[in-house]
């Protein structure tokens, strides 16, 4: 069953076009990535997802109702980001117990092991945490909910890099103990790569790539050699990257969808083939020109 | 796939007993504004002296109307404070949707309302004992508590309506400010202007003034305040119910 | 122990040929139950969907089987048949790469042979 159903959805946000007809479903229980650039959309979809901002055009379900003013749907989902302003006057205790209080299935036992974990005194008041420990305990408040949709929206900036690690190998333990929908936004592949299912690309506010991630790193390869031989082999593809390299040679992405026979002519006419990582693909995919900061230069 | 599907009354609730706690602080506020207004009342409104050879009178009147007034400011801050993003986008960390929040709100008004109303009623006996021991006064006319209860609880009642009704009135201006930012200069520009229009006892601010505060049967004043903020909130609920959570 | 993932082969192929590693260390053996998709999840820090992957490659190939309910097991034949893939595979594989490279450099077919048995003889 599809948990969100997200149909050319459109948003006009802050004198800008952040959404431009955007469309995907997410399945129930997989844990989705959603990557892009600063102000490629992704924060702007999350808002809509958790019901804060209504799409001016389109339609978007969660759990098959529009999220907006929905009660069943808040219920449901919990969205986690870094403009949360807790109350002054609770503590991390207090905002616990109220919590507990409005999502149902809320691990108190959870939620204080990892309070404990990571050094936070229940005692302390939210508005006295530094920036990285807000950080974590957002996330602890995210994870210990439970909720059937759970949302991070970039959620390790400000944290150190083993408060981080920690936070990912606590996500994967708990969505093993308990399975539910997660997206993750970051705008760090490599971080998340290894711990998502699929992986939705966006730029300009408009998928470009949707698929799982597994799939991915077969999905584009680097072309390397002469460029007059490069670039009459691959004849008319579109080349998601290119780079000039040393001796008339270049360095070509393209979409890995050859033939056995086109392949075998380019080992014969002395083009080699390398592998592109997931976090190079995705910079070369959401960059605005084809050569990167080096068309700047040339 | 098990949802949970919880009730409109459900969830106001829980926010309502959230918000009591979470604002704690805007009590603090009112305590504050009623101790400063307790102080600016020990002026004493006025005085009569006699003197007939050894002997001399003096009489001295105290009022606890303006702690009464400043409550009333405060209910009116309160009530624009609750609009503000930082309470508003409170709600949307938990379980909420706009009617929700709205609703939570209005009974969190009503519930420091009648808060603010009983402390400033109260506050006339403070200021009684207060005149007492440390005024130098030999003799303070006045009835106890327990007295005169009836008066008591009806002080406390009508008290509570003209907050809630300022609250009402604070939350409307505070929806307005949030939906357009330019209202903070305009809306207090309206008001000046109409007061120094000076048309006598017809002007808009008069005639406002004395539709709530010269009605001497009660059940016709509970009318017009019941019905009067339940407009008001009506038409805040209203502008807010498509108002976006912007950090 | 475990693998190091390398950022440019898709996971779930690391993840099989760690297994298979496994199998030819002898660490599994003939109709011994292999790591669940959630073990390996947790065991490898990754999504549990690209572990299951991993694990029907193998499947696939009738080097591990499934028995319903209880999980994937080693097959009887799994060494051998790691053996002969790799056989086929990789040496294949780079035998293509050694009789392109020796063109670029004009070794003669006779010089590459010739090569091959004096690395062997050592």
């Amino acid at each position: 069953m599809n948990v969100i159903e997200c149909k050319d959805v459109t948003k006009n946000y802050k004198r800008k076009k952040a959404l431009n007809s955007i469309s995907f479903q997410i399945e129930e229980n997989k844990i989705t990535g959603l990557v892009g650039r600063n102000g490629a959309g992704k924060t702007t979809l999350l808002k809509i997802i958790a019901g804060y901002m209504k799409e001016d055009s389109g339609e978007l379900q969660v759990f098959g109702e529009s999220p907006f003013n929905n009660l069943m749907a808040s219920a449901n989902t919990i969205f986690i980001h870094d403009q949360m302003e807790f109350s002054p006057a609770l503590n991390l205790k207090e905002i616990f117990e109220a919590a507990e209080n409005f999502y149902e299935k809320w691990d108190r036992e959870r939620s204080f092991r990892l309070l404990h974990y990571f050094s936070l005194d229940p005692k302390q008041y939210y508005k006295r945490l530094s920036k990285g420990m807000k950080s974590t305990f957002n996330m602890i408040f995210g994870l210990s909910a439970n909720c059937t949709l759970t949302i991070f929206d970039e959620p390790t900036t400000g944290m150190d890099a083993a408060v981080r690690k920690d936070f990912y190998r606590a996500l994967l333990k708990d969505y093993l103990d308990n399975p539910r929908t997660i997206i993750l936004s970051s705008h760090h592949l490599n971080e998340i790569e290894d711990l998502i299912e699929d992986l939705l690309l966006i730029k300009d506010g408009k998928e470009l790539l949707y698929m799982p991630i597994a799939d991915l790193k077969e999905w584009a390869i680097a072309v390397i050699g002469k460029s007059n031989v490069v670039n009459e082999w691959i004849g008319n593809k579109e080349m998601i990257h290119s780079k000039d390299m040393v001796q008339d040679q270049v360095y070509v992405v393209v979409r890995n969808d050859f033939s056995k026979v086109e392949l075998e002519k380019a080992y014969k006419a002395g083009i080699k083939f390398s592998p592109v990582s997931s976090t190079d693909l995705c910079v070369y995919l959401t960059s605005k020109t084809k050569g990167g900061i080096d068309d700047v230069f040339s | 796939m098990s949802l949970v599907n919880p009730s409109l009354i459900q969830i106001v609730k829980k926010q309502y007993v959230y918000k009591l706690r979470a604002y704690m602080d805007l009590y603090t506020r009112l305590v504050l504004s009623q101790i400063v207004a307790i102080l600016f009342s020990l002026n004493g409104l006025g005085m009569m002296g006699a003197r007939g050879g050894v002997f001399e009178v003096s009489v001295h009147f105290y009022s606890a109307d303006l702690v009464v007034i400043f409550s009333i400011l405060w209910a009116f801050i309160t009530a624009i404070l609750t609009t503000t993003k930082a309470i508003r986008n409170g709600d949307f960390l938990f379980v909420t949707n706009r009617v929700s929040s709205n609703l939570s709100n209005i009974l969190f008004l009503l519930t420091a309302s009648f808060i603010g109303a009983a402390t400033a009623m109260m506050s006339t006996y403070l200021m009684k004992v207060i005149i007492y021991y440390f005024m130098d006064h030999h003799y303070v006319d006045t009835q106890g508590p327990m007295e005169a209860p009836l008066e008591l609880l009806f002080g406390i009642f009508t008290t509570t309506l003209y907050l809630f009704l300022f609250c009402a009135l604070g939350y409307l201006i505070g929806v307005l400010v949030q939906l357009y930012k330019g209202f903070i200069f305009i809306l207090p520009a309206i008001f000046i202007g109409t007061i120094f229009l000076r048309e006598g006892n017809t002007g808009l601010v008069t005639s406002v003034f004395k539709f709530f505060f010269m009605e001497t049967s009660l059940p016709i004043f509970i009318t017009k305040v019941v019905i009067t903020s339940c407009l008001l909130f009506i038409c805040a609920m209203g502008l807010s119910n498509r108002m976006e959570v912007n950090q | 122990m475990f693998p190091n993932f390398d950022g440019t082969k898709p996971i779930y192929l690391q993840i099989s040929e760690w297994l298979e590693t496994e199998i030819l260390n002898g660490n599994f053996e003939g109709d011994q139950k292999i790591y669940s998709q959630y073990q390996l999840a947790e065991i490898l820090n990754i999504n549990p969907a690209t572990a299951a992957k991993g694990l029907n490659i193998l499947a696939e190939e009738s080097i591990l089987y499934k028995k319903r309910g209880l999980g994937m097991f080693v097959s009887k034949a799994a060494k051998e048949m790691i053996l002969n893939k790799r056989k086929n595979q990789k040496l294949k594989q780079l035998i293509i790469e050694i009789v392109l490279e020796a063109k670029r450099l004009n070794v003669s077919k006779v010089e590459l042979i010739q090569m091959i048995m004096e690395e062997e003889n050592e």
